[in-house]
């Protein structure tokens, strides 16, 4: 497909540490069309933070770095500017073209500016608003993410807002510039149960009456995934083990942990003493297996998985999988 | 919040009265006060007397003995007849009326002498700690930036030292080595202004013309019965309008009054170069370190890294948002700032011959002169709860979380 909007091309972002060197992400690939929801899944670790904030450029660094890898964006290698320390390219794309919504909503305001400041500034810097243009346009985007009484609350402060009130805040803040991507990292994990389904549905709404976003869902909920996603990637110790639509990976995953992680939720209608999981722990950054990083836990290892890495193979159209059992498609 | 601001100027009157009524207590009980003193002198008196005139006194006053008459009134001149917490009440009853007594070696009301003091020490320890401010706040900000660097390293080292040495230590080393006793002759020897100028120095190009007291009209002299036939007066004496423009002449020497003014504020400047710079030093290496880690600790926080995924430039970032952070425990000093300026003046004035709030202070410690040591007392303990309150309204207009209830 030549109409893709993010192409992330062998990845590799590396975490230098005392203990050594920590392959956070290591040779991602992946693509992600105009307007299509994509969802990262996998457990904490595997690097789905990691690939996003690559994607932003804001690995901390040191220790971190990006190391390798290409992403391309509407066409420009943002990663050869990077490697040109050219951060003008990333600068004006982050916050106007790629936006992030973070985590964490309790600590990602600012607490010493008003709301109205913080939604406001990014229309400033990058619209080239006045002050009182880009207020208005603060209040309407306020509004729009469901704050109520908004022109009167965008002069409050964050400690004001509820947790679930600010990651709309991030949202407006995030959908103000009428970005083509929208990163969502964990957005709903540390709000109240009741919250999350809200601020994910007015996520999919707002875009749709913006600028129609292209959403990177970052998540660990499988849950989250079915409800929003079109497609899926699965990622483990920093490599993708399955990429598939939504309804494939759901109904027929090739990957054993992709099963693994289907089999560990509750079916509703279904009985069971105990949720199953996946047994062991995952392996440690510094020490991973020398062949598929996925086999000191797989209940389907044999001869070839301890000690060659197995690649990516095609096994339907759109369906990678990263497994040795995987059997690629027939030619036509 | 306006009722907690209104509790707590309520609850400065105990913590006021805690603080004098230790003190005052102290003073009562501790040994070597102004009584003892004073019969130490008298003693030291007689002593003199008797060698010197080979006298014919009793035994008793040969020996130095006070008799018991005697001790009365000299209590009762020093006030130490009574009772203390009676003594203390009546402290305090005048201490209301803005009386703080007169002082024991002055003889002068001890208001007075504070009211003369006081603005010298605020000269001195403002410009030190606007200067700290202005040296400090960058430093760290910029050591926060430059985490890790050669730069953070070096300056780390300064910080280090300057931290290990009081102020006041590094006064007396720099006035030994450029105060003229040992290396280098640059910097004056101590005082706030120059006693006497020299046709040799530097300042004596700024000194204004003068007259002699002799030419003046004999009307006019008639005015000032001090001034001596031969004393030179500058243009800066009121009565120098009055001398003939032929008698005039430009002076070669004399005293800091004599300068115009240039000259003065550079005699000024010259003696505030080493007082103020043992101030800055003083507060230099905490300061600096509260700066720097403040800032390190908000650019790690998570607003920041929001700010960035805006795109805002590196530096909107810093100076914007972590700084603006980072500068809320540095602004709320500010409220202390009276306080701390007056509690590092003791030493440094002491060092440098500055007659300010401090050396007032020290020297009526030495001397036991407890109405001044009181004296100061209130007025010191009166700033640091003022300051207190001060520090709580900065916290709450720059910081929008803080609302006290």
């Amino acid at each position: 497909m030549a109409n893709e909007l993010l192409k992330v091309k062998n990845l590799k972002t590396y975490f230098k540490t005392e203990a050594g060197i920590a392959k956070a992400v290591d040779g991602v690939d992946f693509d992600i069309l105009p307007g299509e929801v994509l969802g990262i899944v996998g457990e904490s670790g595997s690097g789905k933070s990691v690939t996003s904030l690559s994607i932003m450029q804001l690995i901390p660094n040191p220790p971190g770095e990006i190391v390798e890898g290409n992403i391309i964006f509407e066409g420009t290698d943002l990663l050869e500017a990077y490697r040109r320390k050219d951060y003008d390219v990333i600068r004006k794309i982050r916050g106007n073209k790629i936006s992030m919504i973070f985590q964490e909503p309790m600590t990602s305001l600012n607490p010493v500016f008003t709301i109205g400041d913080q939604v406001a500034e990014s229309l400033v810097h990058h619209k080239g608003m006045t002050p009182k243009e880009a207020r208005d346009y603060a209040v309407k985007m306020l509004e729009l993410v469901g704050i109520p009484s908004a022109r009167e609350r965008i002069d409050e402060y964050p400690h004001q807002f509820s947790g679930g009130m600010r990651q709309r805040v991030m949202i407006a803040m995030a959908l103000s510039c009428d970005p083509s991507l929208l990163i969502a990292d964990e957005p709903t994990t540390a709000l109240d149960v009741t919250i999350q389904a809200q601020i994910l549905e007015l996520m999919l709404e707002v875009k749709a009456k913006t600028s129609n976003a292209a959403i990177l869902l970052i998540t660990h909920d499988m849950a989250v995934i079915a409800e929003t996603c079109h497609r899926v990637v699965v990622m483990y110790c920093g490599r993708i083990q399955e990429i598939a639509d939504v309804k494939t990976i759901f109904h027929s995953p090739q990957h054993p942990y992709t099963q693994g992680l289907l089999a560990s939720l509750p079916k509703p209608g279904q009985k069971v003493r105990r949720l199953s999981t996946i047994e062991g722990m995952v392996p440690s950054l510094f020490n991973l297996p020398k062949g598929c990083s996925f086999c000191t836990r797989c209940s389907k290892k044999h001869e070839p998985c301890e000690n060659v890495p197995p690649e990516m193979v095609e096994t339907a159209p759109g369906h990678f999988v990263r497994c040795h059992l995987a059997k690629p498609m027939q030619s036509v | 919040m306006y009722s907690y601001f209104i509790r707590r100027f309520l609850l400065m009157i105990p913590t006021f009265i805690g603080i004098t009524f230790l003190c005052f207590t102290v003073t009562r009980f501790v040994p070597g006060g102004p009584v003892e003193q004073a019969v130490l002198r008298y003693q030291q008196a007689m002593a003199n007397t008797s060698e010197g005139g080979g006298g014919t006194s009793d035994s008793a006053m040969e020996q130095g003995q006070i008799s018991e008459e005697m001790m009365q009134q000299l209590k009762a001149i020093y006030g130490f007849d009574k009772p203390f917490y009676i003594a203390y009440l009546h402290w305090l009853w005048r201490v209301l009326h803005f009386d703080l007594g007169t002082s024991d070696t002055y003889s002068r009301p001890v208001w007075d002498l504070i009211k003369e003091k006081f603005p010298i020490s605020i000269i001195f320890g403002l410009t030190g700690f606007t200067l700290s401010y202005l040296i400090c706040i960058p430093l760290g900000v910029w050591k926060a930036v430059k985490h890790g660097s050669a730069f953070d390293t070096g300056s780390s080292v300064m910080v280090f030292i300057a931290y290990s040495i009081p102020g006041w230590t590094a006064g007396v080393l720099l006035l030994m080595l450029l105060g003229g006793n040992a290396f280098l002759d640059i910097v004056p020897s101590g005082g706030k202004e120059s006693g006497y100028i020299t046709e040799k120095s530097k300042l004596s190009m700024f000194l204004q013309q003068g007259a002699l007291a002799v030419d003046l009209p004999a009307e006019i002299r008639s005015q000032y019965p001090k001034l001596r036939d031969n004393q030179q007066i500058s243009a800066n004496h009121p009565a120098f309008a009055h001398v003939p423009s032929e008698k005039r002449f430009q002076l070669k020497t004399g005293g800091h009054a004599d300068l115009n003014f240039v000259g003065r504020l550079l005699d000024s400047m010259w003696h505030m170069i080493l007082p103020v710079f043992c101030y800055v030093l003083g507060m230099f290496a905490s300061k600096t370190v509260l700066m720097k880690n403040s800032l390190m600790e908000n650019l790690g926080q998570d607003y920041v890294r929001t700010a960035f995924a805006k795109g805002l430039s590196e530096r909107t970032v810093i100076f914007k948002h972590a700084l603006r952070n980072s500068l809320i425990p540095i602004a709320t000093g500010l409220g202390h700032m009276l306080s701390i300026i007056l509690a590092g003046s003791y030493l440094i004035e002491k060092v440098f011959n500055i007659n300010g709030f401090g050396l007032l202070g020290y020297e009526s410690l030495i001397a036991r002169d407890y109405p001044v040591t009181l004296g100061i007392l209130v007025i010191g303990s009166m700033l640091k709860l003022f300051g207190n309150i001060m520090s709580d309204v900065l916290y709450c207009i720059i910081d929008p979380r803080i609302r006290f209830s």
